[in-house]
């Protein structure tokens, strides 16, 4: 699966401009970089919400493709209910409220939960299903701590089982270095740096990256 | 949440108006002829009234279907829908003598006199009244808010409706509206008071002249306008020898007079009364040196009556609807 | 004489038969109008509040527009169409309930659809990523974003309604306010003002806002109970 070049001009702005990338099944792709660089309508545009300049799909092939959004809309129905959305198996649905400790949630008003509760709601209601490519904006934002990693452990199972390829796009240097295995690293809509997480995390190339680093860093 | 706002707003004022109410409740309560009060409900009396220059005239038209009719823009139309068969039976009908009995005996039971007189040259109907048929039910008739105010319509049309079949749908305006509903075709007969719109009404070929009758006006009935004011009377109208002298008398001395202003029947009547070198006339620039103490109020009979007594103002007033106004010790205040 | 409060309460228990026409009437028009509203309305509103289109701008504009309408002009165009010399002089519709109607949804669809497109217009753009992100089909998407506007119909409606029963200007001039006909609560007030008999103005008016009272209660129950 290949994501071909693609830029996004908002009144003759050029907010991103992206070179194109093959994709790889089973990898977790970390997309880091300050806020307003594109990393949402990168992932808006892969997933099919808004479009590109070249008025075509960013993917070479169609595939399912899983969205997350960062905002997450709970429908005004019980949480189960909304998980259900995601697919129809009552059982799996249950797992993924335990995994993400939610059981408790299930009957209740999902539009009633706090932040924390609709972005486990919404991680799990996306789980339901298997898909091709995931792409997941800032899924954990709204997380406390320990829920955060209860969530990451169960996005990397989850694309252990599934094969999928996983886009994770986080603000979370932190939870780049848990879960990527290749990180993209954008600045002022530019693709400034891409490869394995060892080297763009820890022995970047550009100097932007390492100030990058040096600011949010560990 | 707004949900909840609204409906206590809604509590709050059906509250506040029964507290209105009820603080009226004790003002109503006291029977208006206890001297023993300090004030009567009513300060508005009857100053002046029988003066033939008040005399208030009620006139039948029956619409002619062939009148020439033109819509919004001016065109000319002539497909316009009258029932005249079923104006005719009205018309018919209310100049019976069992109908024009029942008029002129209507507002005794309720108040005592007389509010309808029948004219001593109204020309009595004794033949053949029509029934009517699927088509010529519904009868459209556009009259004064006086007239319908008055209640004489629903003593007299149930009377007619249930022996010959009919429904009679009474639109009561003005005169001025009620004879414009005509010329839109809207009705199928007026019974109106004003004679000069009256006439203009039948130079321009809107009337017809009905079975049995030899002019297009039928006048039937009439009373008289009353002229009210304060108890205290600071005109002294009272006292002056005609009509005629009374307004001069509230003209000469600004004393606050409220008149209709909405070219009904009642203020056709009222400019004619007052002083001709003081020119005025429906026309707003007419009165406007006058603003000080004539308030043209455009507003029903009753409304303005209310306007008087809260002013203690002077006004011209149909008899029945001034009654109306008695009977229910006036406003709330 | 009693109390104007007095008279309202005796009115209401008397039954007093033209009354109880009033009340008829009414609720007939006030019904027929805030329903018909809706059925029109909801749909165009989350149509515009989902679809971008070229002239929606427009559309959006002009829906404004008619939601500030003056009654008596919506009053006066329907009256003089439908006048004895009116184009629509031969469907012989004015001065019945269905021109008081017919005008009554004219003003009110409006505010049905604006009330019904700003809502749809602050969801739909979330609901839709939500939707798209999970691979839901396009009708599942529209059948949940309606769902979602259960509550803001019920709420449209009960604007739609408060209009309709409190509007004056426009029924009493194609109504005509004609007794045991077309006499509305709101007309049969105005005229008993004009006649000087407060009281029993007053009395309609208590049992108007009664009525509008009861609706909000039995709506505000109905929409807590679905929304448990």
């Amino acid at each position: 699966m290949k994501i071909l070049p693609f830029s996004k001009t908002y009144d003759g702005v050029t907010v991103l401009d992206f070179p194109g990338l093959e994709l790889q099944p089973g990898t977790v792709y970390g997309v880091i970089g300050a806020n307003g660089s594109g990393k949402s309508t990168f992932a808006k545009i892969l997933a099919g919400i808004l479009p590109a300049d070249q008025k075509r799909p960013a993917l070479t092939e169609k595939r399912r493709v899983g969205y997350l959004p960062q905002k997450n809309y709970a429908f005004r129905m019980t949480t189960r209910a909304n998980i259900l959305l995601g697919g129809k198996d009552r059982h799996r649905a249950a797992q993924l409220m335990d995994a993400l400790q939610i059981p408790h949630l299930a009957d209740k008003r999902a539009d009633r939960l706090s932040g924390g509760e609709t972005a486990r709601m919404a991680l799990a209601r996306l789980m339901m299903k298997s898909f091709d490519l995931v792409i997941l904006d800032e899924p954990t934002a709204a997380m406390d701590m320990e829920t955060t990693s209860l969530a990451e452990e169960l996005i990397l199972q989850y694309v252990k089982e599934t094969g999928c390829t996983l886009i994770l796009v986080t603000h979370s240097l932190q939870q780049a270095r848990r879960t990527a295995d290749e990180v993209l690293f954008f600045r002022k809509g530019q693709l400034l740096e891409y490869g394995p997480k060892e080297t763009v995390l820890y022995h970047p190339l550009q100097p932007e990256t390492r100030q990058f680093l040096d600011f949010y860093g560990v | 949440m707004k949900r909840t706002l609204a409906m206590l707003l809604s509590v709050a004022m059906l509250l506040g108006m029964m507290a209105g109410c009820a603080k009226d409740a004790g003002t109503q309560e006291t029977p208006a002829p206890t001297p023993d009060e300090e004030t009567a409900a009513v300060n508005t009396v009857i100053l002046k009234e029988a003066d033939d220059k008040m005399l208030n005239t009620y006139t039948l038209i029956a619409v002619d279907p062939a009148a020439p009719f033109t819509d919004a823009d001016g065109n000319a139309v002539t497909d316009v829908t009258v029932n005249t068969e079923g104006a005719d039976a009205l018309i018919h009908w209310l100049l019976s003598q069992e109908a024009l009995d029942l008029a002129a005996n209507y507002g005794m039971e309720e108040y005592g006199e007389h509010l309808f007189y029948v004219k001593d040259d109204a020309p009595v109907y004794d033949g053949e009244i029509t029934a009517a048929t699927e088509e010529t039910k519904t009868i459209r008739l556009s009259t004064t808010t006086s007239v319908n105010d008055s209640g004489l319509l629903d003593y007299l049309l149930p009377q007619f409706e249930s022996e010959y079949g009919y429904t009679v749908e009474v639109q009561s305006a003005g005169t001025g509206k009620a004879i414009a509903a005509a010329k839109y075709g809207n009705a199928d007969l007026i019974l109106v008071h004003s004679k000069s719109q009256e006439e203009a009404f039948v130079t321009d070929g809107f009337a017809r002249v009905v079975d049995g009758f030899e002019a297009e006006r039928i006048s039937f009935l009439y009373n008289y306008f009353v002229l009210c004011g304060p108890t205290e009377d600071p005109a002294g109208v009272k006292d002056c020898a005609s009509v005629m002298d009374a307004f001069a008398a509230i003209a000469a001395g600004k004393y606050p007079f409220v008149s209709r202003g909405d070219n009904s029947g009642t203020h056709t009547k009222e400019l004619s009364l007052w002083p001709e070198d003081l020119g005025i006339t429906a026309e707003a620039e007419s009165f406007a040196d006058y603003t000080d103490w004539y308030i043209s109020a455009n507003a029903g009979m009753g409304a303005c009556l209310v306007m008087a007594e809260e002013m203690g103002a002077y006004i011209l007033t149909d008899k029945a609807t001034y009654l109306t106004f008695y009977a229910n010790d006036g406003v709330m205040d | 004489m009693g109390s104007a409060l007095e008279k309202a309460i005796e009115l209401i228990l008397s039954a007093d038969a033209e009354m109880l026409n009033i009340l008829s009437v009414t609720a007939k028009m006030s019904l027929q109008s805030s329903v018909i509203a809706l059925l029109i309305g909801v749909p165009i509103g989350i149509w515009l509040g989902t679809c971008r289109f070229p002239g929606r701008g427009i559309l959006l504009v002009l829906n404004r527009t008619l939601m500030g309408l003056p009654p008596v002009v919506c009053g006066l165009v329907f009256y003089l169409l439908f006048s004895g010399v009116g184009p629509f002089r031969h469907l012989k519709l004015l001065f019945t309930v269905k021109i008081m109607v017919m005008a009554q949804v004219v003003l009110i669809t409006p505010i049905v659809v604006g009330n019904m497109e700003s809502y749809v217009g602050s969801i739909a753009p979330a609901v839709r990523e939500t939707a798209k992100g999970l691979g839901l089909t396009r009708l599942r998407t529209f059948c949940l974003l309606v769902n979602e506007c259960v509550y803001q119909i019920f709420s449209a409606y009960l604007l739609a309604f408060s209009r309709s029963i409190a509007e004056v200007g426009a029924v009493s001039m194609v109504g005509g306010a004609i007794a045991w006909k077309t006499n509305v609560m709101t007309t049969a007030i105005m005229q008993y003002t004009n006649r000087g008999n407060f009281s029993l103005a007053i009395a309609l008016g208590i049992i108007l806002l009664s009525v509008s009272l009861l609706v909000n209660i039995v709506l505000s129950l109905l929409q807590r109970r679905l929304s448990q």
